[in-house]
């Protein structure tokens, strides 16, 4: 396969169409030049700017999941943690507005939803926050990264995913205990003491029939 | 993927009567295994140097770490420049557990974590973690059903510990805000996973593992836990009588040594997937290179099972991009067959990972399977067979992850089968513990994928999840009880390790996977250190990305 170039803050380098930026990054000896963690598109490490030599609109990406590109300019755009806000029981429109004032500046732009790699109505969900749409606002966020693109981008400080995690985390801690039922504490141990016996093959046979029956 | 369009007509047309049958489960799966599974393959040697020097086998590339000579620089001073109570290093969920479990002992905690905090296999898990709470399961059956899976040789008393801590495990998530799928009447949803006999699996769609991570990563940060990012552990330090007393580390943005003084050291580094043992492709970060066991083993702690890897029967196989990466077991659990080139359903899906992995290489040894541009070889998971059978939109509503991924290079699995084949995922063995995390050695507990012993010889779908929770906050506990007085630094046990026979051209840990040829540039001295840091600084610093939506 024929190589492409591709550059690096500036800096150009030769790649292989299919690979994404982090093995094309790798192959050259330049892995230090974007902060790498899973290589698997979830932990958010690699953020990343991209700009295209025909002209389309570039944006932001994954370096780890993103196909390198004929003429394509990468920009390593690490994104530092924000400050954690500890979540509360049974959220609020209103709690949520006084620990992230700036909820209520978005002026609608719609860059972090252009920004998300996961594909998160990032806009429409800080929408929901601003009325107290929590249930909705959470499933929005299953699959966010915390790769901080949406609130790197936004011009007006409203931090959507710390919002997001803190809404799913105080909707998770308002849900009731688990309820563990009472048993019966002899038989337990009586169970135990069967399946741990000492002998390793009769323990492997009891375990055996234990499995399919559920019990002794 | 016009490059496989006879075999997916063939795929396609034996659908209907594979919807209908269940495939036979292997009948001798032995045989496989000895035949066709990696583990067996040979490909294996023992050690001359340290505590497991001749006795069980190792895979070759990890007994070359084994014997390697340590990075650190033989006059490495011992001088302390951190002082703390407990030393955590590696910032995984096994890692950030633990921490978790010392707020409010008033011990000063540091993690100490090679890349940032969560960037782990935890992040990456996708299926689920197991924890019996269905009406017809107990934590009894949760063991029956494990033992069976690991071939009968997991330790009892950790596998019991791993059962019992189920429950009261998944309780401790969803009161830190974990929010779990649930089914309409508000009750976790269980499913079934490889090797379970009644539904035990609960997840958040195919990204669990986030889920955990991002909730644990969250409550470290709001904890009083000191976390030291981008900070890889070097060697450990032993008082001069066998104690472990503390470790140096690398801080990587400011390349330098930092010496650790500490009065416990926890080890939480995972596994070791990027050694991608006889060339196997890896679903595992970058940062799972086995550095927690050279550690260990140069302080004198024996390894277990470390003949055993898991190899997960369903990477990524196509495209090129993805080789690899995980597809979750639970889309096979959920309906998706596993099928040769032929359209041949060849074996039961729920057989155990081990013996799949190694049926589906078999079938691609004898010729049944499906080559790919790049000269990879793989089998089908036919993954429009999910909404046949539970629904339009079923796939896209349970697996978004595995849609996103693929989409991207234009293969849409509700409509097309993804190409699979067996991807090195699990270090079923490890550091030898007993029932509190405790190493053979004074000073140093261990929990999560860097210990050995709790799965036995094949992990079962979502115990480890479960494992790094029960055992992450197992360790904090049995470290409180047992904790001692600070210890002298010194380099006793690396300079004895020194003497023994070994591989001197070669050094490890290895911190990161060959292919990224990352290094750790540890002979620089310190001052050399500071001054290329001070000077990269100022380079770096005034650099600014370009607006991303300027046109
Ligand atoms: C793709 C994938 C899917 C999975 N799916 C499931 C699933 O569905 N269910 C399930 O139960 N299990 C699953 N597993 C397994 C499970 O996720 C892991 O076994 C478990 O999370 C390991 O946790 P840990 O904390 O021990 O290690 P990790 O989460 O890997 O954390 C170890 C940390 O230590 C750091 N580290 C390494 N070396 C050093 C060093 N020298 N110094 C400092 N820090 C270091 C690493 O960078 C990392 O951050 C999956 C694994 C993978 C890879
Ligand atoms: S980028 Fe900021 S201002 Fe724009 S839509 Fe998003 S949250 Fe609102
Ligand atoms: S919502 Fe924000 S932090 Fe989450 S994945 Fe999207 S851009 Fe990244
Ligand atoms: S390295 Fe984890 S998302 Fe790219």
């Amino acid at each position: 396969m024929k190589n492409i170039e591709i550059k690096i803050a500036g800096k150009p380098i030769s790649a292989q169409p299919g690979e994404t930026i982090v093995h094309a990054l790798w192959a050259v000896g330049m892995a230090e030049s974007v902060q790498t963690g899973c290589a698997g598109g979830v932990c958010g490490a690699c953020t990343v700017t991209v700009r295209y030599a025909d002209g389309k609109p570039g944006g932001t990406e994954l370096a780890c999941m993103k196909p390198v590109e004929e003429g394509m300019e990468v920009f390593p755009c690490p994104v530092e943690p924000d400050k954690a806000v500890e979540p509360v029981i049974n959220p609020d429109a209103l709690t949520l507005q006084s620990v992230f004032p700036t909820v209520n500046r978005c002026t609608k732009c719609g860059s972090c939803t252009t920004a998300c790699p996961m594909s998160i109505p990032v806009m429409d969900s800080v929408m929901r926050m601003q009325q107290g749409d929590f249930d909705a606002v959470a499933e929005d966020f299953t699959t966010c990264i915390h790769c901080g693109l949406c609130r790197f981008v936004c011009e007006d400080k409203v931090k959507p995913h710390n919002m997001g995690l803190w809404v799913r985390r105080s909707l998770g801690k308002s849900q009731p205990e688990l309820q563990m039922a009472d048993e019966d504490l002899n038989l337990i141990e009586k169970e135990w003491q069967h399946l741990m016996t000492d002998d390793k093959q009769e323990r492997i046979q009891r375990a055996k029939t234990f499995r399919e029956k559920g019990s002794q | 993927m016009e490059w496989a369009k006879e075999s997916l007509e063939k795929v396609e047309g034996s659908r209907a009567a594979r919807m209908k049958q269940q495939a036979p489960m292997p009948s001798d799966p032995d045989l496989i295994l000895k035949n066709f599974h990696p583990d067996y393959s040979g490909k294996e040697r023992t050690v001359n140097a340290g505590p497991n020097a001749g006795d069980q086998k190792f895979p070759l590339e990890l007994a070359d770490l084994l014997e390697a000579d340590s990075p650190l620089p033989a006059t490495h001073s011992t001088v302390t420049d951190i002082e703390t109570d407990v030393l955590i290093i590696g910032g995984g969920g096994a890692g950030a557990a633990a921490a978790l479990a010392f707020e409010g002992s008033g011990l000063n905690v540091h993690l100490a974590t090679k890349l940032r905090l969560g960037d782990s296999n935890t992040v990456m898990a996708e299926g689920g973690i197991q924890a019996a709470l269905a009406e017809t399961d107990s934590p009894r059956r949760h063991f029956a059903d494990t033992m069976v899976g690991g071939h009968g040789e997991n330790e009892p008393d950790l596998l019991r510990i791993l059962c019992e801590g189920g429950p009261k495990s998944i309780e401790w998530l969803s009161q830190l805000g974990c929010l779990f799928d649930r089914n309409p009447d508000g009750t976790f949803r269980l499913r079934g996973g490889g090797g379970t006999s009644v539904p035990r699996v609960l997840a958040c769609r195919d990204y669990t593992g986030l889920e955990i991570m991002r909730v644990l990563k969250d409550a470290v940060r709001l904890s009083s836990t000191n976390v030291l990012e981008d900070h890889a552990a070097v060697e450990l330090f032993d008082d001069g009588n066998s104690t472990v007393s503390g470790a140096v580390l690398y801080d990587r943005k400011k390349a330098s040594l930092v010496n650790v003084s500490a009065r416990a050291v926890i080890l939480a580094t995972g596994g070791s997937g990027q050694l991608r043992l006889q060339g196997f492709p890896t679903s595992n970060h970058v940062g799972a290179t086995g550095d927690g066991l050279v550690l260990a083993y140069r302080q004198g702690c024996r390894l277990a099972f470390l003949d055993s890897y898991q190899y997960h029967p369903s990477g990524a196989c196509y495209p090129e991009a993805l080789a690899g990466q995980l597809v979750t077991e639970a889309i096979r659990s959920a309906g998706a067959q596993v099928v040769n080139s032929e359209g041949v359903h060849f074996i039961n899906e729920m057989a155990y990972r081990d013996v799949l992995a190694a049926a589906i290489i078999k079938e691609t040894q004898e010729g049944r399977g499906i080559t790919t541009p790049n000269g990879k070889v793989g089998v089908w998971l036919d993954t429009p067979m999910i909404d046949l059978k539970n629904g339009e939109g079923a796939l896209a509503k349970q697996f978004p992850g595995l849609i996103h991924r693929f989409e991207r290079y234009k293969i849409d699995p509700v409509k097309t089968p993804v190409l699979i084949y067996p991807t090195l995922h699990y270090q079923n063995g490890g550091i030898s513990i007993d029932s509190q995390c405790k190493t053979e050695v004074k000073g140093l507990w261990a929990c999560g994928e860097v210990t050995g012993g709790l799965h036995g010889k094949n992990r079962l779908m979502g115990n480890s999840l479960l494992d790094i929770l029960v055992f992450g906050r197992r360790a904090a506990e049995s470290v409180k009880e047992k904790i001692s007085e600070r210890k002298l630094l010194t380099l006793n046990n690396l300079n004895e390790f020194r003497k023994s026979q070994l591989q001197k051209q070669i050094t490890s840990p290895t911190f990161f996977p060959k292919a990224s040829k990352m290094k750790l540039e540890i002979g620089k001295s310190a001052v050399e250190a500071e001054t290329t840091d001070s000077s990269s600084s100022e380079t770096s610093g005034g650099f600014e990305p370009p607006d991303p939506f300027a046109r």
